[in-house]
C-alpha cells in the first residue's frame, strides 16, 4: 500500500476524485440501462401520463414475434462475418507492415487515418461507392445488367454494409495487432529462422501464438462493436432495407423506439440484447480467455 | 432571459450616441419585447421549406413587437416528435409544435396538447378546406391542430417527352397512363413512369381517391379497435399491377433510376411521368426551365371509378400544454398571423404547398401574378382535396401508424424484389399491422378517442 499511504492519506480523497467520472458514468450509462429494464415491464405511453405494469407480457410478445428473431439472426450473422473479417483483414495488413517490406513505414501511418472518420460519413461515402449507376461496380452492371443493385438485392446490401464496416475498423485493430507484433523480441524470430522456419511457419508458430492476447482483445471488442457501430452504417447506406434485409436488432430498436414511439417494445428488445451481450462476452472469456497465455 | 435582454439593452444604450436611427429602432423593439412572451415553435422541414418557415417567423417578429417567436428547426418530422416527447417529459416543452400527418392520433391521445379550436374558439374554422380539416379534427368535428404546410398528391408529366412519343393528351386514367408508358417505352424511354412505391403515394392517396377503406371503423375514426382491410380492396389489385408494370419496364422504382429517387429522376428528364407531392412542383419547374414543358393534374383513377378527395399531407401545428396565459396569447397571435391570406400566399409561392383556407384561392385569383407557375398547384391541389368525401376518405386515425408504414414498405419491397407475391406482402402487412393496433389499444386502455 505504498501509493495509498503516501499519496492518498485521506480516506475520502480518492472517492472524491473519482466521483465526477462515476456520476457521469451513472447518469449516462447505468441510469438509461435501468430505465430500459424498468420500461420493459410496462406499457408506456410516449408522452407519459399512463403507464401500466404488464409483467413479462412485453417479453412474451417480443420473443414470439418472428420479426424479432429474423433481426436477431441477421445480427448474429453480421457479428460473425463482420467481426471476423474486421480482425482478419487488419491482421494480414499488420503482418505485412511488420515485415521490412517497402513502404511499410508510411503504410503504418496511413492505415490509421480512417479512425478519424465518423461512422455516418463512412456510410455516406460507401453509399456512393456502391451506387449501381455511378459507383465502382457500375461497369459490372453494364456487362451483366442487374447483377449489382443493393437497393433491391438484400445480399448486395449486406455486402455493402460489411465492406464499409471492415474498412472503418481497420485502423484500431491494425494498431493493436501491429503493436503486438512489434513487441515480439526479434531474437525469437531470428532463432526460428536459424532453425530453418520459413516466413509462413514463423507466422503460424511464433508470431500468432505470441499475439494471442491482442487477437483476443480485438475479437472481444469487435463482437460487441460490430453490432452497435453497424447502426450508423445501416442508417446511411441501407436504412434497414431492402425488404428489411439489413435490419439488425440495433436498427430495429431504433425504428421501434424513435420513429414509432413504441418505448416499451424498444426497451424490451434492448434488455434482451444487453443480456445477450453479457452472455457472449462471458462465453468468450470462459472458452477463449483461459487458453491465452499473457506471460511472455 | 430578462436579465440578458436588460444587459443587451444597456449595451445598446451605451453606444447609442454613435449609432444611426436604425439602432434606435432596434433598441425600442428590444425594450418592448422585454415584457412580452418569448416562445418557441419547432418545425421539421429542411431546404426551401425551412427558408420559407424562417421567413414567416421573421415576418411575425417584425410585424408586431408584443411577442417574439423563436423558430427551431429539428431536422426532420420524426426527430422533432422524439425531442418533443423528451422535452414534454422533462416539463420543458415548446409552445408550438409542427407534427406530420401520420402522427395525428399519437398527438390526439397524448394529453400533451390543447385542441386549437378550444384555444381559438372565434376563428372561422369552416374556412379551412374540407380535406385538411377532416384529417386533423376529432370525430365530433373539433379541430385539434391548425393545418399548416399542406400538400397533396398530383400527377405530373413531361409534356415534351410524351409528345415525342406520340402522346398528345395528358393521361387521366391508369389505363391511359399505361398506354402512354408503352408508347414511351417503344420510343426508347428507359423510365416511362417513376414512383418510390411509398405508402403515402401508392397506397394511402390511392385508397382515398378511389373511396377505399384502409382499416375498419372508417380508418379508425370510430374507435381504437379497428383492423386493417386494405389487402382485400382495389388497392391490392393496383399494387399487384405496379409489380407487373415494373417487370414490363413501364414503371420504375427509385433504385431502378440513375437519379436514385423519384424527384431527381423526373427533374432530370430521365422519367416521363410521376405521381408526387404538390410540394415538388417548384423543384420540377426549376429543373425543366428551357428544356421541357410540364403538365400537372389530379392523380390518375382506374376507369369507371368515382373520384373522391385525396388526403392532405404535410403537417399541422399543435399547442402544447403547460404554458401560461401570456404564452397562450402569443400562440394565438402567431397562429392568426400564419392564417392570413398574404402569409399563406407567400408560403405557397415559395414552397409549392397548397393553401389551407378557401379565401386564399380568391386572394390568389385577384393578385397580379395569378397565372404564375408558383400558384399552379394551389387550385388543382385544393380541387383534388375537395372532391366528394366518404367516411373512409377523411384521413387515417390508426395507432402506431408510422411503424405500420415501415412494415408496409418492408413487405412490399420484398414483393417488388420478387421474393413474395404482392398479395402475400399485403396479407403479411395486415397481420403485422393488426398486432400493432392491438398493442396500441392496450397501451391506451381506457382512453376514448376525442
Amino acid at each position: 500500500m505504498f501509493l495509498g499511504s503516501t499519496m492518498f492519506r485521506h480516506r475520502w480523497l480518492p472517492i472524491f476524485l473519482v466521483a465526477p467520472l462515476a456520476v457521469l458514468v451513472f447518469l449516462f450509462f447505468y441510469a438509461p440501462v435501468f430505465q430500459a429494464f424498468y420500461w420493459s415491464f410496462f406499457l408506456e405511453r410516449p408522452f407519459g401520463g399512463g403507464s401500466e405494469y404488464v409483467g413479462w407480457d412485453n417479453f412474451a410478445r417480443v420473443l414470439s414475434d418472428p420479426e424479432f428473431w429474423k433481426a436477431s439472426g441477421r445480427t448474429v450473422l453480421f457479428m460473425a462475418t463482420a467481426s471476423s473479417l474486421a480482425v482478419l483483414v487488419p491482421l494480414i495488413l499488420a503482418i505485412a507492415a511488420d515485415r521490412a517490406v517497402r513502404m511499410s513505414l508510411p503504410a503504418r501511418n496511413i492505415l490509421v487515418w480512417p479512425k478519424g472518420i465518423a461512422g455516418a460519413s463512412i456510410g455516406l461515402v460507401f453509399s456512393f461507392v456502391f451506387n449501381p449507376f455511378v459507383g465502382v461496380l457500375a461497369p459490372l452492371n453494364s456487362l451483366f445488367p442487374g447483377i449489382w443493385n443493393p437497393s433491391f438485392d438484400g445480399f448486395d446490401a449486406y455486402i455493402s454494409l460489411i465492406v464499409a464496416h471492415v474498412w472503418g475498423n481497420i485502423p484500431f485493430n491494425f494498431v493493436i495487432l501491429l503493436a503486438g507484433l512489434r513487441a515480439i523480441p526479434h531474437t525469437i524470430i531470428q532463432a526460428g529462422a536459424m532453425d530453418g522456419a520459413g516466413p509462413w511457419r514463423r507466422i503460424l508458430d511464433v508470431q500468432l501464438p505470441l499475439i494471442m492476447p491482442q487477437l483476443f482483445l480485438t475479437l472481444v471488442l469487435e463482437f460487441t462493436e460490430s453490432v452497435t457501430s453497424a447502426f450508423a452504417l445501416i442508417d446511411t447506406i441501407t436504412k434497414g432495407g431492402p425488404g428489411g434485409a439489413t435490419t439488425l436488432l440495433v436498427y430495429k430498436i431504433y425504428l421501434d423506439g424513435f420513429s414509432s414511439y413504441d418505448l416499451s417494445g424498444a426497451s424490451t428488445q434492448t434488455a434482451i440484447l444487453m443480456v445477450f451481450f453479457i452472455l457472449v462476452a462471458t462465453l468468450q472469456f470462459v472458452l477463449l480467455g483461459r487458453h491465452i497465455n499473457y506471460e511472455r | 432571459m430578462i436579465a440578458e435582454e436588460g444587459s443587451a439593452a444597456s449595451k445598446q444604450e451605451g453606444t447609442m450616441k454613435f449609432t444611426t436611427l436604425a439602432a434606435t429602432a432596434a433598441l425600442f423593439s428590444c425594450a418592448a419585447s422585454a415584457q412580452a412572451a418569448n416562445f418557441e415553435f419547432w418545425y421539421g422541414n429542411t431546404g426551401p421549406v425551412e427558408v420559407a418557415i424562417k421567413a414567416q417567423c421573421d415576418a411575425f417578429n417584425a410585424a408586431q413587437s408584443e411577442h417574439k417567436v423563436t423558430c427551431v428547426g429539428q431536422g426532420s418530422y420524426e426527430v422533432l416528435v422524439q425531442k418533443a416527447i423528451a422535452a414534454y417529459r422533462a416539463k420543458n416543452a415548446p409552445l408550438l409544435l409542427q407534427v406530420l400527418d401520420a402522427g395525428t392520433l399519437d398527438l390526439m391521445l397524448s394529453d400533451a396538447v390543447v385542441p386549437v379550436q378550444d384555444v381559438l374558439p372565434d376563428v372561422k374554422w369552416d374556412s379551412y378546406i374540407a380535406g385538411a380539416r377532416a384529417y386533423y379534427e376529432t370525430t365530433k368535428g373539433k379541430l385539434f391542430a391548425q393545418p399548416y404546410n399542406a400538400s397533396t398528391l398530383l400527377f405530373y408529366t413531361n409534356k415534351t417527352e410524351l409528345e415525342k412519343a406520340g402522346v398528345t393528351k395528358t393521361p387521366e386514367t391508369w389505363e391511359e397512363v399505361i398506354d402512354a408508358a408503352r408508347k414511351l417505352k417503344a420510343a426508347g424511354s428507359t423510365c416511362p413512369f417513376v414512383t418510390n412505391a411509398e405508402p403515402w403515394i401508392v397506397f394511402e392517396q390511392f385508397s382515398a381517391r378511389h373511396g377505399l377503406p384502409i382499416a375498419s371503423k372508417h380508418n379508425g375514426y370510430d374507435g381504437l379497435d379497428a383492423e386493417y382491410v386494405f389487402n382485400k380492396t382495389l388497392a391490392a389489385k393496383h399494387l399487384a399491377n405496379l409489380v407487373d408494370w415494373r417487370n414490363e419496364g413501364l414503371v420504375r422504382l427509385n433504385g431502378d433510376t440513375k437519379g436514385g429517387n423519384l424527384v431527381a429522376a423526373f427533374s432530370s428528364g430521365e422519367c416521363a411521368m410521376i405521381e408526387a407531392s404538390s410540394g415538388s412542383y417548384t423543384t420540377f419547374t426549376k429543373a425543366f426551365e428551357g428544356k421541357y414543358d410540364i403538365t400537372v393534374s389530379m392523380a390518375p383513377m382506374y376507369k369507371g371509378e368515382e373520384r373522391h378527395n385525396t388526403l392532405v399531407g404535410g403537417a399541422s401545428i399543435y399547442i402544447m400544454k403547460g404554458h401560461d396565459k401570456t404564452e397562450t396569447d402569443a400562440a394565438k397571435a402567431f397562429l392568426n398571423f400564419l392564417r392570413k391570406p398574404e402569409q399563406q400566399m407567400s408560403f405557397v409561392a415559395a414552397t409549392g404547398y397548397v393553401p389551407v383556407t378557401n379565401d386564399v384561392l380568391d386572394a390568389i385569383a385577384k393578385s397580379p401574378d395569378a397565372k404564375s407557375a408558383k400558384y399552379a398547384t394551389a387550385a388543382i391541389g385544393i380541387e383534388s382535396m375537395s372532391k366528394p368525401a366518404t367516411p373512409d376518405t377523411r384521413g387515417i386515425r390508426l395507432g402506431s401508424y408510422l411503424q405500420f408504414r415501415q412494415i408496409w414498405t418492408e413487405e412490399t419491397q420484398k414483393a417488388f424484389a420478387g421474393q413474395q407475391t404482392m398479395q402475400v406482402a399485403l396479407d403479411n402487412s395486415k397481420k403485422r399491422g393488426d398486432e400493432l393496433l392491438k398493442r396500441f389499444q392496450q397501451t391506451y386502455k381506457g382512453v376514448e378517442l376525442p
